[in-house]
């Protein structure tokens, strides 16, 4: 028990001195830090702590372990590896680094590594090494694997260049290193190879194929080249394009060209091209400064080809003829060439004039030219005169009757010029041609309402010659190419064909001028002939036809007056249309002579033209032509034919009122003629038509002239003077004939209507069947018809 | 109840293993014994922790104890005497500790400077009796108790230093 207390008072005792033992001084991590920091910032400690924080680090230190690393790693370190190892901030690092590089001479800061001249001895070493394996080294290549800046290496190289290094600098380019060996051999090689060239080389494809240093090549080229040793010249300096140029090159290249141009007489610039000259032209001027030579765009000709060009140019001049240069001269001159040099020799010779160049090489002399116009002389007279025979029908036009009217008013010394420049407007105006297709447009519908049943014929004549016509008219301008062409292949038969389509072509222009010519020529003689000695003749051969028509207008007009009324004015009317519109014609006519603008046809003037004509007349025939003209489009024939007395007298003619003899002889000749025509006709209505008229004039001993649609008047007319069985067979072949009208049209119309709806077939057959019955009445009837009026003819004749 | 340091230093004092109360005469030397081993451990650990922070002696027999406490705030060392007897049914009761210095100046005591542990404090001695000892009670009952009340007094101007103190007079 006791022992316990004991115990527990050396317990308590212990417990004391343990409270009372000092308490361990501890500084916390983070007062320790604070500490130090405040040390630091007081400037009373130099430390530096490292990244972790866990260690500080005196500068001293830093520097030290810096040297330390850069041995280890062999005297090459790289300031962030630096950092890495060393663990303190790149900036200390950085900072101690450069102390370094700046108090020790034999350590330098490259491109963030600490570098030392040991190191860079090694390295010294090391290219000596490859240097003398390779015989050349590119400090390129060295910054490359050793990854040190080019100038930097340059300079270490250089300072240890002959003491560790073996070899010397290109002292144009320090960017390689070589050896004296390499150096020699390399000289070797470019001698060889250069001495052994014997043609244009560049030196860039010499440098690519050989593998020669470049600058080692250019310097060492100059070296030879200028001591002789190699017999040639480098053009072009120390570029890519330099190209070396053996003096035997130049040499042989010379003779070439001397040898081609004694042998041919010209050089073309693109052979000099292809041997290698890039200038030829000035190339040639240099060489052949004392030759006459011709320059032409891609060659030059020497003096010989001039002169034997210049002789065939002459030649063919003097002789008239013509001339092929062609083959004559080298297949390679261009197109172009050829015309300059043909030029140019026709300069030489002085005889542009007399000669030009047709299809580029073929030199023609104008004499020859005007001899192939003289060939043509006779076809253009021919054709003149048939052009004005056929023509002045188409050559009135506007422009003429304008022209015209001019005339009368100038003097008649002009009238021949003037006429030349009408004539030549009227060719070349295209109105004419319009002008004279309307005519005859016109012509063709006035001739259809005089006689029906004759439509188609008539109309086929018509259009015929106005297409002819028409055409001819076109072909005024003497004659197209092709037909020269054709002309000048049979006359003149050696030529090429393209030869002569030029000279075709140039001869179109002349031969149309001197037709033109031809042409008024041929027409002054024509219409100055019939005003001469042949217009008396034709002024009485006028006057007679003037009276023959005239007489038959009254006779007509007396035939009229047997009808009242409408049918009265119908025939007048008719009868103005037709023949009294033949009688104005051919007295305007008559008059438009005289003004050079007659008609070989006076039928074919329209109403326009007439009025035209009319208006350009003088004054005083001028008023009572208009008058006539005015007439014609009016009713009655007694206006017309006072009118037309007055019209004669103011055109010197006399009309003769016919005495009894002529009357009867031209009631004679009218019944003939209808009786012809009868015999002749096919068509139910003609006959019909023929036969009642003859009729009548037989019953009333009267000329009639009336349309068709006149006919059943006429025949009313004839009632009670003719047999009763006539009269029947009469009314009976009219009745069929208007029901074959009837038909007719009718047939047109329901085709017409079939066109548009079909069907109807069954009416068209019976139609069909109906005309064909009609028909064949009508034939039956025919020959009996015209019986009727034939023997009515013997009968009258008899009782004549 | 104590911050995690607290916890971790209870963990390493040693725990007792004699369950005995002052009235046993027997075993009360056994368990006293057991306290001082305990006390002086914490201590040490303390110490070697710089973080010393009372002084304790008991009487003769160990029913009384007395000593001081300090805390240290604002870089300012306040020191408290404190004062407490081992109750007789001790170690089934912790017994109170009492710092009369501040009697009255905080509402968490009682009478006589018994400072009033937190409600946490009692079931925890009740779990663990017998084996919580007198440098448990330090641990765990008057240094978070220091670690509380004081940084809350000085703020309030109860507790002064006893420098500032001086200070104050001299002026």
């Amino acid at each position: 028990m006791a022992a316990d207390w004991e115990e527990i008072r050396r317990l308590a005792a212990d417990f004391q001195r343990a409270q009372f033992a000092d308490t361990v001084q501890r500084l916390s991590e983070r007062n320790c830090i604070e500490i130090i920091a405040k040390l630091v910032q007081d400037k009373k400690l130099d430390v530096v702590h490292t990244l972790d924080g866990k260690e500080y680090i005196t500068p001293a230190q830093i520097s030290r372990e810096i040297r330390d690393e850069l041995y280890v790693h062999g005297g090459r370190i790289n300031i962030v590896d630096l950092q890495q190892i060393i663990n303190v901030d790149w900036v200390h690092v950085e900072n101690r680094a450069s102390e370094i590089a700046k108090s020790d001479k034999g350590v330098q800061l490259v491109l963030g590594q600490l570098i030392d001249d040991t190191y860079l001895d090694r390295l010294a070493e090391e290219v000596n090494d490859k240097l003398q394996e390779a015989g050349l080294i590119s400090i390129v290549e060295l910054c490359k694997s050793y990854d040190l800046p080019g100038d930097f290496l340059t300079e270490e190289l250089s300072k240890r260049l002959r003491k560790l290094i073996q070899g010397e600098m290109d002292q144009y380019n320090r960017g390689v290193i070589f050896t004296p060996a390499f150096v020699a051999r390399h000289k070797a090689r470019i001698r060889g190879l250069f001495s052994a060239i014997t043609r244009p080389t560049s030196l860039s494809s010499m440098i690519g194929t050989f593998g020669f240093q470049e600058h080692l090549l250019y310097s060492v080229l100059e070296e030879l080249v200028n001591n002789g040793r190699l017999k040639g010249s480098v053009v072009g300096g120390r570029q890519d394009k330099a190209v070396y140029i053996p003096d035997i090159y130049a040499k042989t290249q010379n003779t070439w060209v001397d040898s081609f141009l004694q042998q041919n007489g010209y050089l073309e610039f693109d052979a000099l091209v292809r041997l290698g000259i890039p200038d030829p032209s000035s190339y040639i001027k240099k060489r052949f400064r004392a030759n006459k030579l011709l320059f032409l765009r891609a060659a030059c000709v020497g003096q010989a080809l001039v002169d034997q060009v210049e002789a065939s140019v002459e030649e063919a001049v003097n002789s008239a003829t013509w001339t092929d240069i062609q083959p004559i001269l080298p297949s390679c001159l261009s197109v172009e060439d050829v015309g300059m040099f043909i030029s140019q020799a026709m300069r030489n010779t002085n005889i542009q004039s007399s000669a030009r160049v047709l299809g580029g090489t073929v030199v023609v002399s104008e004499k020859f030219i005007s001899n192939c116009i003289s060939l043509f002389d006779e076809a253009m007279q021919q054709k003149a005169q048939k052009e004005v025979k056929n023509n002045p029908v188409f050559l009135i036009t506007e422009d003429d009757l304008r022209q015209a009217s001019m005339l009368t008013e100038n003097s008649l010394s002009k009238k021949e010029k003037r006429e030349a420049e009408r004539r030549k407007k009227a060719t070349e105006g295209s109105g004419s041609v319009k002008t004279g297709g309307g005519g005859n447009a016109r012509e063709i519908r006035i001739r259809k309402t005089k006689k029906k049943g004759r439509k188609d014929e008539d109309s086929d004549e018509e259009t015929g010659p106005s297409q002819q016509n028409r055409s001819k008219q076109t072909e005024a301008p003497f004659m197209t190419q092709e037909e020269i062409v054709a002309v000048l292949e049979e006359r003149v038969s050696d030529c090429p064909e393209e030869i002569l389509s030029d000279l075709a072509e140039h001869l179109v222009r002349p031969l149309t001028k001197a037709y033109q010519e031809v042409l008024r020529t041929v027409f002054m003689s024509s219409t100055s002939s019939p005003s001469g000695a042949n217009k008396k003749k034709s002024m009485k051969d006028l006057q007679e036809e003037v009276t023959n028509l005239y007489n038959n207008i009254r006779l007509f007009e007396k035939g009229s007056k047997f009808f009242f009324d409408e049918t009265q004015v119908h025939i007048s009317k008719h009868i103005l249309k037709t023949v009294c519109t033949d009688i104005t014609n051919i007295l305007v006519n008559f008059l438009a002579a005289d003004l050079m603008m007659s008609v070989e046809n006076p039928s074919s003037i329209t109403n326009e033209v007439r009025l035209k004509i009319v208006g350009k007349l003088p004054e005083e025939t001028k008023g009572p032509f208009m008058k006539l003209h005015n007439c014609l489009n009016g009713k009655t024939i007694e206006d017309f034919l006072t009118n037309l007395e007055t019209c004669a007298e103011v055109c010197g003619f006399m009309l003769k009122k016919g005495d009894k003899k002529k009357e009867r002889q031209a009631l004679f000749l009218h019944r003939q003629a209808f009786t012809e025509q009868l015999k002749e006709a096919e068509d139910p209505a003609l006959i019909l038509h023929l036969t009642s008229v003859l009729l009548f004039q037989a019953i009333f001993h009267c000329m009639l002239h009336a349309p068709g649609r006149c006919v059943p008047q006429i025949i009313s007319t004839l009632t009670g003077r003719i047999s009763v069985e006539q009269q029947q067979l009469l009314s009976a072949y009219q009745s069929l004939v208007v029901k074959q009208l009837v038909s007719q049209s009718q047939a047109s119309k329901q085709q017409e209507e079939e066109e548009e709806a079909g069907g109807k077939a069954n009416e068209a057959e019976e139609l069909d069947e109906e005309v064909r019955s009609i028909r064949t009445q009508l034939m039956a009837l025919a020959p009996r018809v015209k019986g009727l009026v034939l023997s009515q003819r013997k009968k009258s004749v008899t009782e004549d | 109840m104590a911050d995690e340091a607290t916890r971790r230093a209870v963990s390493q004092i040693p725990l007792l293993k004699t369950h005995a109360g002052p009235r046993d005469r027997a075993l009360w030397p056994q368990r006293l014994k057991e306290e001082y081993q305990a006390l002086i451990r914490f201590v040490e650990q303390n110490k070697a922790a710089d973080n010393d922070w009372f002084r304790l002696e008991s009487n003769a027999d160990g029913t009384r104890w007395t000593g001081t406490c300090w805390f240290i705030h604002e870089l300012l060392r306040y020191e408290f005497r404190l004062e407490f007897d081992i109750p007789v049914t001790y170690p089934d009761t912790a017994p109170e500790v009492a710092v009369p210095e501040l009697d009255g100046k905080t509402a968490k005591m009682y009478r006589g400077g018994r400072i009033c542990l937190t409600e946490h404090f009692a079931p925890l001695w009740a779990r663990n009796a017998p084996r919580f000892g007198l440098a448990h009670l330090m641990a765990l009952g008057l240094g978070p108790w220091l670690a509380v009340e004081v940084p809350d007094l000085i703020s309030k101007g109860l507790v002064v230093h006893k420098e500032r103190q001086r200070e104050a007079a001299a002026e």
